[in-house]
């Protein structure tokens, strides 16, 4: 039973492309895309029930491939399911794409800061106090000169 | 002639020539005395900075002329301001080449060592509104305000004669939160008026500071304000003051080296002995909060020694 369900599934993945190898977001995958842990998963449990194989592809064996004569509900139920999942599956990676999407605008934005050490920023703050105190000394002389007319 | 009468004679000639406001700029790539041209009329101010860049602050009102003579990938102005104005800011005249790498972007605070003042739990605004920037599309932003009283803008030129004029305008503010001291002496009281909120003032020198006056949770009307809990600091309070110790100028990454959450009348000193002293006022909302203090610097041998094969990072205070 429980390698008819195995092959059902395998079968079922077989038919669907297989992720995507390059790093980034995707503009807009062609299907729906499994997470790889869960193909690893079910190749892994593939693999370890024929006893062998590696985890290179879900479909590893395809002379294996069994062909029921008919579907059991049990087996419709767990398709049903796992078509289920795909979709939620699915929805979840487009929302994180869509949120890296932002970040990655917002991350653009090198974080721009200063190396400054704090002697320098008094130093330069001295500066600008100077340039303060002689600018508003001038214009109190100036206020004074035109009292004094 | 001189030297140094040429060289007065050379800045003046300076000075005549800027067509509009101060063309100015500190530009350094090996240690050189820089003489501001404004001052050499009054006094002769020559300082010598170090630093790969170009640097400059503004203490004052006007318009401030940045002319590229060769690229200038990491420049940066800080301005300041009364400790009770806000910052205007305003580009016009502006010529750089945005698709080519150019930016000029004003931050609201400083930013040192990729620490920000106000920090982030300060500040009203989410980080990415407090950057303007002048190349974003699809509204380039030439205009900018500061919530307290320092400001800044970060710019890179890379094309010879780029440049953009910066129109700095102080604008009063009756609360000020969030200061930045511009002298390492004097006395502050900081209000905050039934406001949520928290306000630092930081001093950027290793000071002693005085708490002269402390009134805190004075209730809305005349009902008995419930007994108030001993907590263990006051953190569990609503209302208090810290003051903390540093290194930076983010003051979520600063040492509380001392809190009050009760209403004082007297005298509380304390000296810190960090790069960076702050007084932080931390208000529920429910009441008017307000702390006098003073502060002066300390003298050098008031300054804590360093002690030996010590592992300590944090700057004493006593």
């Amino acid at each position: 039973m429980k390698l008819n369900f195995s092959l059902w599934l395998v079968a079922l993945l077989g038919v669907l492309p297989p992720p995507s190898a390059h790093c980034g977001p995707t503009v807009a995958p062609a299907g729906p895309r499994l997470p790889r842990p869960l193909l690893l998963r079910l190749g892994e449990e593939f693999s370890l029930r024929l006893g062998g194989g590696g985890l290179s592809s879900p479909v590893a064996a395809p002379d294996l491939f069994i062909s029921s004569s008919s579907s059991s509900s049990g087996v419709n139920q767990a398709l049903l399911q796992l078509t289920q999942r795909l979709l939620q599956v699915e929805q979840q990676q487009q929302e994180e794409e869509v949120v890296e999407e932002e970040k990655g605008k917002r991350s653009e934005e090198p974080p721009i800061s200063l190396d400054l050490t704090f002697h320098l920023l008094r130093e330069v703050l001295q500066m600008a106090r100077a340039e303060q105190m002689a600018q508003q000394a001038d214009s109190n002389r100036r206020m004074m000169d035109s009292f004094g007319k | 002639m001189s030297l140094a009468l040429r060289a007065q004679l050379l800045l003046f000639l300076i000075s005549l020539s800027s067509r509009m406001g101060l063309s100015r700029y500190i530009e350094v790539r090996s240690r050189f005395c820089f003489v501001n041209p404004f001052t050499v009329m009054v006094m002769c101010v020559c300082v010598c900075v170090w630093f790969v860049g170009c640097l400059d602050m503004l203490a004052t009102d006007g318009f401030f002329t940045f002319v590229a003579s060769r690229p200038q990938l990491a420049c940066a102005s800080f301005i300041i301001a009364e400790p009770s104005e806000v910052i205007s800011l305003e580009l016009s005249d502006v010529s750089i080449d945005c698709s080519a790498g150019d930016f000029i972007k004003m931050f609201d605070g400083w930013v040192l060592k990729g620490e920000k003042f106000p920090s982030s739990r300060d500040h009203q605004l989410p980080l990415h509104q407090r950057y303007t920037d002048y190349c974003s599309s699809p509204a380039p932003g030439s205009t900018s305000r500061s919530s307290q009283n320092v400001a800044m803008i970060f710019f890179r030129i890379q094309s010879p004669d780029s440049r953009f004029t910066l129109a700095v305008k102080k604008l009063h503010n009756p609360f000020p939160c969030n200061i930045m001291s511009q002298s390492p002496e004097g006395s502050f009281t900081m209000v905050i008026p039934h406001q949520r909120r928290n306000c630092s003032f930081s001093i950027i020198y290793p000071v002693e500071i005085r708490l002269t006056e402390l009134s805190l949770g004075q209730a809305k009307s005349n009902e008995l304000s419930p007994q108030r809990q001993v907590w263990s600091g006051c953190s569990g309070s609503g209302d208090y003051v810290e003051l903390l110790g540093g290194n930076g100028v983010d003051t979520s990454k600063m040492f509380p080296v001392a809190d009050l959450c009760f209403s004082l009348s007297g005298l509380a000193q304390m000296k810190i002995g960090c790069d960076n002293s702050v007084v932080r006022l931390v208000s529920s909302g429910n009441y008017i909060n307000r702390v006098s203090f003073q502060y002066r610097l300390l003298e050098h041998n008031e300054l804590p020694k360093t002690r030996e094969n010590s592992l300590d990072n944090f700057c004493s205070v006593e």
